[in-house]
């Protein structure tokens, strides 16, 4: 009975219009980006990706680029975190300025970032770095440097958010309960905020892996030499070589989707705080 | 007389636009210092300068006679409660507890452990030890929080509104565990709160602040009854606040209030701030008036007059009536006096009032 005055009671309720309209947008995007995959994963066939897979050059480009990717989000972690740090802690005016500067990779096109980045390598330090035997420009160490320079900002604004997270009073607990400032931050801040840094740094990650355009101009676009996936894509679309383009963007898609579900579902299965 | 334990002298503390202006006071060993104030007064911003989390612009702050306005909190080593307990989300209740301890490297000392064991017992925390704080109510991540800050023999216990967040009934027991373990540590405590009944209850002596100012200090009974100033009185909800001018008569001063005939008196001359000053505002706690039958004439005498109840308040522990007549005049009355006079909307009543309950505030 009950059950059946909810149920008319329910069917009275007319949808609001506000959410239906936010609905459709977002079934909208949803579904563009199922057809977008679908046409993806449709173009490629099954035999061609097992062939790619067994292809030196594939193999070189995704060990090359899981390698670089990773160096250059160790890198962004280490000059992010400190940087996420004070950006979310200290409220001076002078942040602010501080924080727009920081934010210049991500509002800048990454070719510039990439030319920025070359004069900076090349006429400005380029003598010094090969003195010290660190080239940086056509090398796979410029691939590293460029992926940084593209990933850092982001980890930068996740992580700053995740520490901005942290109630701050927590840490002024653990100062009055006996722990010095460092030890605050790695007893307390880093394990209250555990979650948003990993997602940032799985997003500077993500980041660094797909990164192109400043690449190709640090590094230089040579093939088994400082050839990522993205440089791989771009070398075997220009010269045809469609079917190997398209497996191996099928091979990304397929990393991307399966990092962010793995994520999903750790920061799940934390413990809810 | 006990020895001063703490002391604050001309402390200035700054933060944005706001600022923390020349507080000082002191504290004897065993005294539960309250400091009163409303919200945004700058409460909690003198405890965590007290604390050493914010850096003052001026003013000394001393331990038993030593200066310590320049060390870090984690030398000072108060115990320090917030309001929400702010316990760490990723250790045990056992862990939370410990975590002081283990940050002096104190965590396995007999002592500790001996302490830690009677904490618990204390505070009725034995049986969540394991669990975490994820899964503990208000009240029991307050105790927790406080078993956290006392682990390690603070010097001084400072709370920052430790009751605010409670409902009634845990609010009730947590003051008595307040006030027990104030009873058996003997330390002192520094205990900011917006609730005047909280620092009636708990205080031995009690600041009030407001705009980061010490407005004043004194016993809370002394404070209660007798507000510095008009904005104290507000505060402190003084209930009947009349205010009228000064007659002299016959070297006598009088209280007429204003815009009616009501005369009360004759006032403590003492008491009065400015012997030229006409204007005058006095204070009469509700439970200071007296009421009765206006046929009966219980308490006549100088200073009382005819009302009549225009509104009735039914609270747990008493009975508020609000009179019109002569002014308006809120009377707080026990339930067996309540019964006693059998009273309703519209009755008239007499209300009375001792000399000695009138309350001169300088405005």
């Amino acid at each position: 009975m009950v059950s059946k005055q909810k149920s008319k009671a329910e069917k009275r309720r007319k949808p609001s219009p506000f959410y239906c309209f936010f609905w459709l947008i977002l079934i909208s995007l949803v579904m563009f980006l199922a057809v977008l995959i679908y046409g993806l994963i449709s173009y490629g066939n099954w035999g061609a990706i097992m062939a790619i897979i067994r292809d030196p050059e594939f193999h070189f480009s995704l060990t090359f680029t899981l390698r670089t990717s990773m160096i250059a989000t160790f890198f962004a972690a280490l000059a992010a975190i400190p940087s996420g740090y004070l950006l979310a802690r200290c409220k001076k005016p002078g942040m602010v300025l501080i924080d727009t500067l920081l934010d210049i990779p991500i509002v800048l096109p990454p070719l510039i970032s990439g030319i920025a980045l070359l004069i900076l390598f090349g006429p400005l330090l380029g003598g010094y770095l090969t003195k010290l035997g660190l080239d940086m420009v056509f090398s796979p160490r410029g691939v590293v440097a460029a992926q940084w320079f593209i990933a850092t900002p982001y980890a930068i604004k996740a992580i700053k958010q995740a520490f901005e997270a942290v109630d701050s009073r927590m840490e002024n607990v653990a100062r009055t309960l006996g722990f010095r400032p460092a030890m605050v931050f790695w007893r307390v801040t880093i394990p209250l905020s555990k979650n948003g840094l990993i997602s940032g740094m799985i997003m500077a990650w993500t980041r660094a892996l797909g990164e192109f355009g400043a690449t190709a101009m640090l590094a230089g676009i040579t093939r088994m030499k400082t050839e990522t996936l993205s440089v791989a894509i771009f070398l075997n679309m220009s010269i045809g070589e469609l079917e190997f383009a398209v497996s191996t963007a099928i091979v990304m898609l397929v990393i991307s989707l399966a990092v962010l579900i793995a994520l999903k579902v750790f920061l799940r299965n934390e413990v809810k705080v | 007389m006990k020895p001063v334990l703490f002391e604050v002298q001309d402390l200035s503390v700054r933060a944005g636009n706001f600022m923390l202006s020349d507080i000082s006071f002191s504290l004897e060993a065993g005294q539960y210092f309250i400091v009163l104030g409303p919200t945004g007064c700058g409460k909690t911003m003198l405890l965590e300068t007290l604390a050493g989390l914010r850096n003052p612009i001026r003013g000394e702050i001393f331990l038993q006679g030593q200066a310590i306005t320049s060390l870090p909190p984690e030398a000072r080593q108060f115990g320090f409660a917030y309001q929400d307990s702010l316990l760490y989300p990723f250790l045990t209740v056992k862990e939370n507890i410990f975590f002081g301890a283990r940050a002096q490297k104190r965590h396995q000392e007999q002592e500790i452990l001996h302490r830690a064991d009677n904490l618990v017992e204390v505070m009725g925390i034995a049986a969540l030890l394991d669990r975490y704080p994820s899964s503990l109510s208000g009240g029991e991540k307050q105790r927790v929080s406080l078993a956290r800050a006392l682990l390690t023999y603070p010097p001084l216990l400072l709370l920052d509104e430790p009751l605010a967040s409670l409902d009634p009934q845990t609010h009730r027991s947590m003051q008595e565990l307040l006030r027990e373990i104030h009873r058996k540590e003997g330390l002192g405590i520094i205990h900011v709160t917006h609730d005047f009944n909280e620092a009636l209850q708990l205080g031995t002596d009690l600041l009030v602040m407001n705009h980061g100012k010490v407005l004043q200090q004194g016993k809370p009974s002394d404070v209660f009854l007798q507000p510095s100033s008009l904005d104290i009185a507000n505060f402190l909800l003084g209930e009947n606040l009349l205010e009228g001018t000064i007659e002299w008569r016959e070297g006598r001063a009088w209280f007429k209030q204003d815009g009616s005939d009501l005369a009360i008196g004759p006032l403590d001359v003492g008491k009065i701030p400015k012997k030229e000053a006409k204007k005058i505002t006095l204070l009469i706690r509700a439970g200071d008036l007296m009421l009765s039958r206006q046929n009966e004439n219980e308490h006549t005498g100088h200073n009382s007059w005819c009302s009549v109840i225009e509104r009735i308040e039914f609270n747990s522990t008493h009975i508020e009536v609000v009179c019109a007549g002569q002014g308006r005049y809120r009377v707080i009355l026990s339930r067996s006096e309540w019964k006693r006079l059998d009273l309703q909307i519209g009755s008239p009543v007499r209300i009375s009032v001792h000399t000695d309950d009138i309350h001169i505030i300088q405005n």
